[in-house]
């Protein structure tokens, strides 16, 4: 479709246009403004700056590290260890960008054909970029050597009913080096034509997988990379409907706004040592409390409680040995601590982190 | 080494007996969850979806 409506603001007798003055006749808007657009990136959380969990190190697979990143890491060999690290400040890979925070994934004794390791953020909803063009980019570089990074992208649809398999979709790989530089990959994310979503509201997902080692019998998954014991280092990930790389920017292009999108997924208190009141509640027996705690609004009702023990107070501070969800709604939870003795039944009590470093209850709702 | 525990309380409100599951990370943290949705996290665990 022919547009032809000019972008230049001044004109003057004898103007000519050139091509990048009006949008071209098959309808392609030039304009000359950097595309940024909050909800352009669908990746949570793409320059690192949120650690609710405080992790600094972790090994474990399927554990979740920087919000919303998560490791997945197995097979008869082989490890990946994942930790945070820190810019000095002036030497973040984007001029005009001062990250914080980058993250480094070291695999090693990978040998056997079954070793992966894949680090990874679901996207929810497997509608995301269905049946478009997608450019995953993101800057990565190498402690040493060139080992490669696989992309992949996995549309998984959800539970319940009969929903349809996953579908995986390589999307090639890239070559570092040992100075930071900027990936691109553009990919044709399929439709969802003929597939079933699972009845459970809230289950599906697209999967970005960054595949960091793979035996044999991932191969095809992995763009072949094969098996690499390295250490990698990346930051600034994103993914956009389009066929080229567009300046990165965050989910929602601020930093509260991208804190309220993790807050969907996890949600954490974290205390100073000094028993910081989180919520209020009441006993219903002299070892048993209900406590109320806010939440921001989450994605889904959290199903897991990340905590260190808590306290109770009214006339006296009373220490708990185990604490569970109770009962949940979209802005509150309700707590019940348990292990502790000689409380006043039906009595009034505020709930406590305990007077010791790093105390704290953290709320998931994560895919 | 994470150790496992089950607890079992009554709902205040419907008084229906939940199982929950308490994990134990050895270094005073700990993951709470109902006990269903840590037979759901072991089966996922011992024949995980890549």
């Amino acid at each position: 479709m022919a547009v032809g409506l000019p972008l230049k603001t001044t004109y003057a007798n004898g103007d000519v246009y050139s091509a990048g003055d009006v949008n071209d006749t098959n309808g392609t808007i030039n304009t000359t403004a950097a595309p940024f657009a909050a909800g352009k990136n669908k990746i949570i959380n793409g320059d690192l700056r949120f650690n609710q969990r405080n992790f600094t190190s972790n090994t474990a697979s399927l554990a979740y590290n920087f919000d919303r990143f998560y490791q997945f890491n197995g097979g008869t060999t082989g490890t990946m260890t994942v930790t945070p690290q820190t810019f000095t400040a002036g030497t973040a890979p984007v001029a005009g960008y001062e990250a914080i925070n980058f993250v480094q994934c070291v695999t090693a004794a990978g040998a056997s054909t079954d070793t992966f390791a894949v680090y990874s953020q679901h996207i929810e909803d497997v509608r995301t970029f269905a049946g478009q063009t997608a450019t995953i980019s993101f800057w990565a570089k190498a402690a040493s050597g060139t080992p490669k990074i696989g992309l992949e992208i996995r549309q998984s649809f959800g539970t319940g009913g009969s929903p349809s398999s996953d579908v995986l979709t390589p999307a090639g790989s890239v070559t570092l080096t040992t100075s930071w530089a900027r990936y691109s990959i553009t990919i044709a994310i399929p439709s969802l034509s003929s597939k079933t979503v699972g009845t459970t509201p809230n289950t599906s997902f697209l999967g970005i997988n960054f595949w960091l080692s793979a035996g044999s019998t991932l191969a095809s998954r992995a763009s072949s990379i094969g098996l690499q014991n390295a250490t990698f280092q990346m930051w600034g990930f994103q993914i956009e409907a389009n066929s080229f790389a567009t300046p990165f920017q965050t989910a929602s292009g601020s930093i509260g706004g991208e804190l309220a999108l993790c807050q969907r997924y996890y949600f954490r208190l974290n205390g100073n040592g000094s028993y910081n009141p989180i919520g209020f509640g009441y006993s219903d027996s002299t070892t048993v409390a209900r406590m109320y705690v806010t939440t921001p609004p989450m994605r889904v009702l959290p199903a897991t409680l990340d905590y260190t023990n808590l306290s109770i107070v009214a006339d006296a501070i009373y220490n708990s040995t185990a604490t569970v969800i109770g009962a949940s709604s979209p802005n509150m939870v309700r707590l019940d601590l348990t292990g502790l003795s000689g409380l006043t039944a039906f009595r009034s009590y505020a709930l406590l982190l305990q007077n010791s470093a790093n105390q704290f209850v953290g709320l998931s709702a994560e895919l | 080494m994470d150790n496992v525990s089950f607890i079992k309380l009554t709902d205040p409100i419907t008084g229906e007996i939940v199982e929950h599951a308490i994990i134990d990370r050895g270094n005073g943290e700990f993951t709470s969850m109902l006990k269903s949705t840590y037979d759901e996290m072991i089966a996922r665990n011992e024949a995980p979806t890549l």
